[in-house]
């Protein structure tokens, strides 16, 4: 377990050995108490049926409704969106559960997924406002002219939302179980008790999304966050008051404990080299800079100060669950060893039992059943924001971006939000699908994504806008390179089962010096080399293109309704800059 | 990094520097963005040279903030695996897990500060402009621009 390999990683193939059929028990946590409970689960319902409701209430009919929440979204609330957007599962069970169990290099985890954000604002947020437009792919598409590389970053989103939201729904399966009980009767044992509860929740948050667009999103994205951050906070200090080890400020207390830990848990390297640590951190920052879910964020705003000061704000809003995570973590792993058993070594603590760490530190602490079960739904609520998130992003890139830009260019508005609300449809059932029998912990099915978007749309994204010299030919090879790239590792570890049923290749230079997880560092610089050699040795790109680039580092103000597209379009035709011909 | 600065500006906008007495401001409202060139290196502008000053500080210090804690660890466990005093924590544990996202905020609301300075002394003011239409009016909003662009 203590060694350079991703740790996480290993923990999931291990599990999956030893299970290949379908067995959702052994996916829960042994020590969960799964049952039918009152108050946790009326409060979990009324905050599912509130979603709805809300959803309903911002009922979209066009598609800027749809796609960029009609660019109306304020400073804070487009900060908590961001903030909701963010903390998925992963987060709000994941990281606790990958500091408890992989120590300091947990700690990659927390600052990879936070200063992620610091990056995105001074190179990305307001320039990407500036370009305007609706989607992540249409940037891409748009700046290097072409429908190809367009194709491809909405190719990428959908696998990168697909791919997140298999975390999602494991968390929502695994939570839900806790709150609900065992449903499975229901489907006549077809079902296992986790896959029953999947189902569900997926099936409503796709209703949900599918009724209510990027605006019912933004707004349910509020109410989830503060749902998920009281949750967080207060089940946080309630655990570390009645487990007897901190008072008020837990954030900063649980450096007393520490000592009192096993010393796998502060230990430098125990749970992940010093390369892997890099690798991962560097993977998940520039995973954050590369995400379209994230990005598009900052089409939803009225103009580019505020996606700067949303985007600050979003990093607040972020930061006060990553700084409280370490702490659940240092009291969960304390509880657990008291109660259950050692958290290191063999058998040590379970990826499920990790997987739910936050919730079963609450439970261990003695707490009262309703308040574990509020602790329980902020989770929910992390894993259906998330995944509006995911979902709208990757909808909207084969509504909008393969649709109406390539397949059927004359679509109405109406088409095109049929189409989207039939994609996120389409994305939620295979979604469901693949969640039936998950292979990987949440945090590294999200892991794989970051690196994803790390290698393949930050260098488009980054060059694309700081560098006007890139060209066509550069993005596409430099997106084909890197799609390439990602798959290496992911074969060579057998993610997903790609390659010998699970094993892998298996081949060690690569798992050593290019871990799935932290992909990445060789993959990003890789792509960025290829983009600009090639784009030094094909034509530049056209004029227009250009300034379509410089127009989004124009300080002069712009209309929150106009791209930088059309900026350039008007100043062409006015004759000042008779460039065309 | 944050080092190009001075070289940049005489490289970057020799042809404007010329006109001797203007500030950067009067420069500044002379310049088309339209043509000049977009160079993270080679700030073409005032306004973009004091913004990328802001920019590459910020990187710099980032990178230090991010990096710089795990590197020491890697090279001097010892020093930094001791406790701190009052506290507890390990002086690693306590950068990586507090000062790192710590420092990521502070830095964030140092730039979007610096950023709305530079747009004062440019006189750039935002959202002005813009006709406070849009806001929870979905059907509206459709006609609006239905098949405008493209």
């Amino acid at each position: 377990m203590i060694d350079a390999a991703p740790l996480v990683a290993d923990l999931a193939i291990g599990a999956a050995e030893l299970m290949p059929l379908q067995s959702g028990s052994e996916l829960l946590p042994e020590n969960l108490n799964v049952s039918f409970k009152a108050l946790p689960a009326i409060i979990v319902i009324g905050m599912m049926l509130l979603f709805i409701v809300a959803g309903f209430m911002f009922q979209v009919a066009d598609t800027d409704d749809m796609w960029v929440a009609g660019r109306s979204i304020g400073n804070i609330e487009n900060g908590m969106a961001i903030g909701a957007n963010w903390m998925s599962a992963a987060t709000y069970l994941g990281v606790a559960a990958t500091v408890a169990t992989a120590g300091v290099y947990g700690l990659a985890y927390v600052i990879g997924w936070t200063t992620g954000y610091f990056i995105l604002l001074i190179f990305m947020a307001a320039q990407m406002r500036r370009f305007g437009k609706y989607t992540a792919p249409d940037f891409v598409g748009d700046r290097f002219n072409s429908d190809t590389a367009r194709a491809l970053a909405a190719l990428t989103t959908f696998l990168i939302g697909f791919v997140y939201a298999l975390g999602q729904a494991r968390g929502m399966g695994l939570v839900g179980l806790y709150i609900l009980g065992d449903w499975s009767a229901l489907t006549g044992g077809l079902l296992t008790a986790y896959q029953t509860m999947m189902v569900v929740f997926m099936v409503i948050t796709v209703a949900y999304l599918s009724l209510s667009g990027m605006l019912g999103a933004t707004k349910n994205m509020v109410l989830q966050y503060v749902i998920l951050i009281v949750a967080f906070l207060l089940g946080l200090v309630a655990t570390g008051w009645a487990g007897g080890f901190t008072t008020v400020l837990p954030q900063l207390q649980y450096g007393m404990m520490i000592d009192s830990l096993a010393a796998e848990f502060s230990a430098p390297f125990a749970g992940g080299s010093y390369y892997l640590w890099v690798a991962t951190c560097f993977s998940l920052v520039f995973g954050t800079c590369g995400l379209p879910h994230v990005l598009v964020r900052f089409y939803t705003v009225k103009n580019e100060r505020v996606a700067r000061w949303s985007c600050t704000w979003g990093l607040f809003f972020i930061s006060l669950l990553y700084l409280s995570a370490p702490a659940f973590a240092a009291i969960g792993t304390a509880l657990y060893g008291d109660q259950i058993g050692a958290v290191y070594g063999d058998p040590g603590m379970t990826s499920a039992a990790g997987d739910v760490l936050v919730v079963l530190a609450a439970q261990l602490a003695g707490l009262p059943e309703w308040f574990v079960g509020f602790v329980a739904a902020g989770g929910i609520a992390a894993a259906v924001a998330t995944t509006a998130g995911l979902f709208i992003a990757a909808s909207s890139a084969i509504s909008h971006d393969i649709y109406a830009n390539i397949i059927n260019e004359d679509a109405t508005q109406r088409q095109q939000v049929l189409v989207g609300r039939l994609s996120i449809i389409l994305i939620g059932l295979l979604t469901i699908i693949f969640a039936l029998n998950p292979q990987q912990p949440i945090a590294a099915l999200v892991g794989f994504a970051f690196s994803l978007a790390a290698i393949v749309l930050f260098p488009m994204f980054f060059l694309g806008l700081w560098w006007e010299n890139t060209n066509r030919q550069g993005a596409l090879s430099g997106m084909v390179t890197g799609i390439v790239v990602w798959f290496i590792p992911m074969i060579n570890e057998g993610n997903f089962g790609l390659v010998n049923g699970g094993a892998g290749l298996g081949i060690e230079a690569i798992s050593t010096w290019m871990p799935a997880i932290g992909s990445a560092l060789i993959g990003t610089p890789i792509v960025f080399a290829v983009t600009i050699a090639v784009s030094l040795v094909t034509t530049e790109p056209p004029l227009e293109t250009k300034q379509m680039v410089r127009q989004c580092h124009s300080p002069d103000p712009m209309p929150s309704d106009k791209t930088a597209a059309d900026i350039v379009a008007e100043k062409n035709r006015d004759g000042n800059a008779p460039a065309d011909d | 990094m944050p080092d190009n600065t001075n070289h940049d500006t005489e490289d970057g906008s020799r042809d404007i520097a010329t006109d001797g007495g203007m500030s950067d401001v009067e420069r500044e409202q002379q310049i088309d963005y339209m043509d000049v060139e977009i160079n993270l290196l080679k700030p073409a502008t005032p306004f973009m040279r004091d913004h990328l000053r802001i920019i590459w500080i910020g990187f710099g210090i980032w990178v230090l903030t991010t990096f710089a804690p795990i590197t020491a660890t890697r090279l001097a466990p010892d020093t930094m695996t001791q406790s701190m005093p009052l506290i507890g924590f390990p002086l690693h544990y306590f950068l990586l897990a507090i000062v790192g996202p710590g420092a990521a905020l502070v830095l964030s609301v140092w730039y979007a500060r610096k950023r709305d300075q530079i747009d004062e002394k440019y006189g750039i003011e935002q959202g002005v402009v813009e006709p406070e239409t849009t806001d929870t009016v979905p059907d509206d909003a459709a006609a609006t621009d239905g098949g405008v662009d493209e």
